[in-house]
């Protein structure tokens, strides 16, 4: 979802990052959508040089894609094929989010792989030669040491291969249209359609068997691995790996210096959203559920096919059972108890029962956390009253009448449509008017829609990250003027730093929550 | 004049043919009642006259006023046979046409109280814990019960389930409503409070016209100004 504040935000990221021009270019493409070099040159009034030198610096960082769309005539006549640019306002948000990607690193791996992603996150992406390269100027560490932090990084799946530099992307043949357009007459419930961004990512992205493949001329690395699918050694065939490596001998060319490699974002979030699902479950539930709960992401894990996935792999109790006591917390628990905690856990329907198997419901804790942090606004803003009045109104989903909302509620009948209106003036309700009989009043019906409040929130939350970088950098500019002035001033300006600096980590998961899980 | 109580349905001799019209119009409305101001849209009468009209019928007790919660500053009148309807009056949580918000609090809190010591109970179950412990001598109805428990989900301090039948929901039959206290917290404490609502733009009135170069910004923000100033 791109909204007006999204677009501030992520143009004051690159602002940050890479200055005024490349910002330039990336504003243009995310308010104007993918366009070609020309355009961005016309529509700029950069030089042409400019914006190429901006466009590889967004594309370097992974922050556009270049794609050729293949627009084939309506009559069969030649296909037309331009490139043009998309920016990857998903990829470009994500850069705030950097320490925090280091930080899950260096508590799952060591201080090498954190070296190593540090530097991908830097320099956007790296062959393996160039890492090498820069862990001897930097760290003075021998080619093997990052050659193993490179395997640990790849089977952790925490990097993958860079994707295509320009795929070619098809528009949907006029049968599949057709298709889509009767699927929604007949009001059949599609998937949700995918964005251009979306398609152009999923295009460039390398199959799932090339994504994490490290092919060298020596034998196979350490394979570290739980399963297959978590192999990043050769798994190919042996004839394959024999022309595999016979072609790039011939080019004189190996993976280390022509694949280029980059931090897998998708792996980070993935490990976030599980994060922010136990903090979840933390708040509602014992220890020992919090443990059952935490093997079975652990379980699962590696079997989800994408980030935004709503059901973990189903698992047998005794599945649960073998991965709850592996860890050190859950040695000591009982089957009996894991049992219990499964049950627990059903109210809310965190985890779903079904056959003797059991799934996490990614979906509904994701949306119950959704619907606290818009509560939480509701009742700070506008207080209890509105507090339960939005809840009602959320959670029957349907039109409600004046009236009837303020008996449910227990609001005085004259107040009720006052603190009704407050919130439908700031776009928190719907209100829809029914006219019975000429002379009556009408009827005034109120609903929460849930879809567009929910971008409606995530854009005031863009809007905040953008207030809350604004005075960080003000509060920066305050500290180097005063920089001779009485320790105590200093400190105090220090901890307003700390303050801003953590509720912008805070507003940052809320913005995870609402737009990335 | 007749010392006799006058039948409600007849009008004797000393009321007027102006207080008689008026009195079938308030009449005509049962337990529902009628304004002054909307007697005067029925009857072509001036107001001065159907004011005086009203208070001869009030001083002879042939009718009466009432509250209407719907109109509190206007008086409303009723036949004195019917007693208001729950429309008016707003129910039994109203008295003298306001919501009695104390009386309401006190019966949200028992019920939580109830709903904690039983882990999990069905509404029948509050209902009945509530009566065999109830000191005063307020009966409440299912539906009454209902209303206020229904309340203390929407303050989100107690959470509608549906028993499966086993475990803690062994003695409730498959599929019936049951309610638990929801969270960690007691009774009466603040929902946690999210990221977006714990700074100062999360709350602010003015976001919408908030703008980095702006009269209002974050640069120059007051509310920001007093959140750092700790």
């Amino acid at each position: 979802m791109v909204t007006q504040y999204g677009i501030k935000y992520a143009v004051n990221l690159i602002t940050a990052h890479f200055g005024d021009l490349v910002a330039k270019v990336c504003e243009c493409l995310l308010r104007r959508g993918p366009l070609t070099l020309q355009a961005i040159v016309r529509s700029t009034e950069l030089t042409s040089s400019q914006v190429k030198n901006s466009l590889l610096v967004l594309i370097q960082h992974n922050c556009v894609q270049a794609f050729i769309l293949d627009q084939t005539g309506e009559h069969g006549d030649g296909a037309k094929q331009s490139t043009q640019y998309i920016a990857l306002f998903d990829n470009i948000i994500q850069r705030w989010r950097f320490p925090k990607f280091l930080t899950m690193v260096s508590k799952k791996l060591d201080k090498q792989c954190v070296e190593l992603l540090e530097g991908l996150l830097q320099h956007g992406r790296l062959t393996l030669k160039q890492m090498f390269d820069r862990a001897k100027s930097g760290q003075n560490e021998g080619d093997d040491v990052v050659q193993e932090a490179f395997v640990k990084l790849l089977n952790a799946h925490f990097i993958e291969r860079c994707p295509a530099s320009e795929p070619v992307l098809t528009n949907p043949t006029k049968e599949e249209e057709a298709a889509r357009k009767r699927a929604a007459k007949s009001g059949k419930i599609l998937e949700v359609q995918e964005t251009l961004e979306q398609r152009v990512v999923e295009a460039a992205m390398p199959t799932e068997a090339l994504r994490f493949l490290f092919a060298t001329e020596t034998e196979p690395t350490a394979d570290g691995g739980k399963d297959k699918s978590n192999s990043s050694s050769v798994t190919l065939g042996e004839k394959r790996k024999h022309d595999a490596i016979e072609s790039k001998a011939e080019s004189g060319a190996t993976d280390e210096q022509v694949v280029l490699w980059r931090a897998n974002i998708d792996e980070f979030i993935r490990h976030l959203r599980h994060k922010a699902c136990i903090e979840n479950v933390r708040a509602r539930f014992d220890d020992g559920a919090v443990i059952v709960f935490g093997a079975m992401l652990e379980a699962t894990r590696s079997a989800e096919k994408k980030v935004k996935t709503e059901n973990s792999v189903p698992l047998s109790l005794s599945s649960i059972y073998e991965e709850v006591i592996k860890s050190e917390e859950g040695r000591n628990i009982t089957f009996d108890r894991v049992r219990a905690s499964l049950v627990q856990l059903s109210c809310p329907p965190f985890v779903k029962a079904a056959n003797e198997s059991y799934s996490v419901d990614f979906k509904k804790i994701i949306e119950l956390a959704q619907h606290e942090e818009v509560e939480s606004i509701v009742l700070k803003r506008y207080g209890r009253d509105a507090y339960r009045m939005f809840r009602l109104l959320s959670n029957s989903g349907h039109l409600l009448e004046t009236d009837k909302v303020a008996d449910a509620t227990f609001v005085e009948k004259k107040e009720t449509p006052i603190i009704l209106y407050k919130l439908w003036k700031d776009d928190y309700l719907q209100l829809e008017k029914l006219q019975i009989g000429v002379k009556q009043t009408p009827f005034q019906l109120w609903k929460v829609n849930k879809s567009t409040l929910k971008v409606h929130v995530l854009d005031e939350m863009f809007h905040a990250a953008f207030n809350l970088s604004q005075r960080v950098a003000f509060e920066l500019e305050q500290e180097k003027e005063l920089s001779n002035v009485l320790q105590d001033k200093r400190v105090n300006r220090l901890r307003k730093r700390l303050l801003l600096e953590s509720s912008q980590m805070k507003l940052d998961d809320a913005i995870m929550l609402f737009h990335d899980f | 004049m007749n010392a006799k109580r006058k039948r409600p349905d007849t009008i004797s001799d000393s009321v007027t043919e102006q207080e008689r019209i008026v009195h079938e119009v308030i009449q005509s409305k049962q337990d529902m009642g009628i304004s002054q101001q909307d007697i005067k849209r029925e009857i072509n009468l001036h107001s001065n006259l159907i004011a005086k009209c009203i208070k001869s019928l009030v001083s002879k007790n042939l009718i009466k006023e009432v509250k209407n919660i719907h109109s509190r500053r206007q008086k409303h009148y009723m036949s004195a046979e019917f007693e208001p309807s729950n429309e008016i009056t707003g129910g039994a949580w109203y008295v003298e046409g306001s919501l009695d918000k104390e009386y309401i609090n006190v019966l949200k809190e028992q019920c939580w109280r109830k709903i904690y010591g039983l882990k999990v109970a069905t509404l029948e179950g509050i209902a009945d814990a509530i009566k065999r412990s109830n000191v005063s001598q307020i009966e409440l109805s299912k539906q009454q019960v209902e209303e206020i428990v229904k309340a203390l989900v929407l303050d989100n301090e107690v959470m509608e389930v549906r028993s499966t039948g086993t475990g803690e929901f062994a003695s409730i039959p498959v599929g019936k409503a049951c309610y638990k206290c929801a969270g960690k917290r007691g009774y009466g404490g603040e929902p946690k409070l999210g990221a977006l609502a714990s700074i100062p733009c999360g709350v602010c009135p003015q976001i919408s016209r908030c703008t980095p170069d702006g009269m209002i910004s974050p640069i120059t923000c007051e509310y920001y100004k007093k959140w750092l100033e700790f």
